[in-house]
């Protein structure tokens, strides 16, 4: 968390997809939402379409039919963005490593920049993930990566 | 230009004119605010349609009323072929119909009395 004082430039825009995961995780990134944990505080908000994101939260082990929406998606969101993903499931397709149905995990199919464990992962762990991703845009902003 | 009062309210069109132009200037400027640097080439410069890909047939595209009745008409598919071809927009054929139904209304009703 020391990295969130540096941070605060500007809001974080936040994009959720989830690629076929139990919805544990999902809970929890609503969970992140809630006044308990309140993510908004620091200026992280979820946001409707990736064409406005910042962050990309993936949730899942990716099953077949969502692999090209996941790419599809990854490309949407400008340039500079970080992708995070929640969870085991995404990480390292979990329980259903293998599955026929399963293609992922996730950096098999777009970059990840920051993995955050857990099944699910708790509420803390997301915003800790999130706030890691910040570090990663403000580096990239410094490089001049832009679209 | 002079307006027009009339007591309930009043109407001067190059007041509206300026107010449309300001308008338009405030709406130019929260414009330039934004990014210009998207790749429109690419994925980004087309629309999010929840990661699935923008149809290129227009009919596609269009969403019609018959649309919001999609489920029913689906699940009732097998009734709807057999009630759609019977209907005809034939007046004589409805009645044909109504009274070929009273008649077996009639032969039930009498048979079972």
């Amino acid at each position: 968390m020391k990295a969130l004082p540096r941070s605060f430039k500007r809001a974080l825009w936040v994009f959720h997809v989830a690629t076929g995961s139990c919805n544990g995780c999902d809970i929890e990134i609503v969970a992140a939402l809630t006044p308990r944990y309140d993510a908004e505080r620091f200026g992280i908000m979820l946001t409707g379409t990736p064409r406005h994101a910042d962050v990309l939260l993936v949730t899942g082990p990716v099953t077949r039919p969502m692999m090209p929406r996941l790419k599809r998606i990854y490309e949407q969101t400008p340039d500079p963005k970080a992708v995070v993903v929640v969870g085991g499931c995404g990480a390292t397709s979990g329980v259903f490593y293998d599955s026929y149905n399963v293609v992922g995990p996730v950096d098999r199919i777009i970059p990840v920049d920051v993995y955050v464990p857990g099944c699910p992962a708790r509420p803390e762990a997301i915003l800790d993930g999130v706030v890691k991703a910040v570090a990663k845009l403000e580096g990239l902003e410094r490089a001049g990566v832009t679209t | 230009m002079s307006g027009i009062d009339s007591g309930f309210g009043s109407w001067n069109p190059l007041a509206w004119a300026l107010l449309f132009l300001g308008a338009g200037l405030v709406a130019l400027g929260f414009r330039a605010l934004g990014r210009s640097d998207r790749k429109r080439a690419s994925e980004q410069g087309r629309a999010f349609l929840s990661g699935n890909e923008e149809p290129q047939e227009s009919a596609a595209l269009h969403v019609r009323g018959r649309h919001l009745y999609w489920g029913i008409v689906d699940g009732l598919a097998g009734y709807y072929r057999r009630a759609a071809s019977l209907h005809t927009g034939i007046v004589n054929d409805y009645v044909a119909w109504f009274v070929v139904g009273l008649a077996a209304v009639c032969v039930i009703l009498l048979g079972v009395g």
